[in-house]
């Protein structure tokens, strides 16, 4: 459920809406009730909305809607993996990442259109989710993007600094070598199976 | 009058999204989201545009455009 102030905003729009068609004839008689139905029927419904799908658009980024679907379970379940050589692993159980958007941070391009294209990625895993069937292996539609681990990394000192990059540095910049050359696990779905997942403690 | 009709058609609309929009505000997965924003929020749209028309056609009808 969305949260409570979107719920009565939508609800209570819905009611002024309801009232405004049928007492449109007599309102729209008067000044005053011409003023109502333009606030009521045209500018009221519009701000709620706005308000419902911007709120919808930036909850569709979050860990806990992408995992929603059944076919990402074992994808969530390797936040947690055992296996500090996984990229989504350690980038989770380290707080590299905001972990309310952890797919996002990883998976939406940092370019212009970079939320467009992850949106309509999205829909096309709803498309897949409710109509078509999902492939035993799950894979991504186009080769992983560099530039997204760069987005955060490149200046990074213990990233620039790391004896393994120096040698490759202008390569990952120029784009020649993918960050998935080496760092060859993502999600470690082997872990996920043989049950060797970590979980913090609790203080 | 003929305003008064499409004032209340396009009420219907706009109503028609605020309550498709409010159902999947209850129900939030990646699919009511879908509805909610592919079909609630055009018909908000019609909805006020019909309504902005039948206000300018009274308008112009009036004299007063």
């Amino acid at each position: 459920m969305l949260p409570i102030p979107i719920v009565v905003s939508l609800a209570v729009g819905l009611a002024i809406v309801v009232l405004l068609r049928f007492g449109a004839a007599p309102l729209a008689a008067h000044r005053w009730g011409r003023i109502a139905l333009l606030v009521g029927l045209a500018a009221l419904p519009l701000l709620t909305s706005a308000a419902s799908v911007s709120y919808g658009v930036r909850e569709s980024s979050t860990t806990r809607f992408c995992l929603s679907c059944h076919e990402m379970q074992d994808h969530g379940k390797s936040l947690f993996a055992d296996n500090a050589r996984a990229l989504a692993a350690t980038h989770y159980q380290n707080r590299l990442i905001d972990r309310d958007k952890t797919c996002y941070a990883c998976h939406a391009d940092y370019g212009l259109f970079g939320d467009v294209k992850a949106k309509v990625d999205g829909l096309q895993h709803v498309w897949v989710h409710y109509i078509g069937h999902a492939p035993e292996k799950l894979a991504l539609y186009r080769p992983y993007q560099s530039a997204n681990c760069l987005h955060c990394h490149e200046d990074g000192r213990r990233f620039q600094e790391a004896v393994a990059h120096r040698p490759v540095l202008s390569e990952l910049y120029g784009g020649s070598r993918s960050c998935l050359t080496c760092h060859v696990v993502a999600h470690d779905r082997d872990s996920v199976a043989a049950q060797r997942l970590w979980q913090a403690e609790v203080r | 009058m003929n305003g008064a009709r499409a004032i209340r058609r396009g009420a219907t609309w706009a109503g028609l999204g605020l309550a498709l929009q409010l159902g999947a505000s209850f129900h939030w997965t990646p699919g009511s989201f879908v509805l909610s924003a592919a079909v609630g929020i055009p018909l908000v749209l019609a909805g006020s545009v019909q309504f902005v028309v039948a206000v300018l056609r009274v308008m112009r009808d009036k004299g007063a455009l």
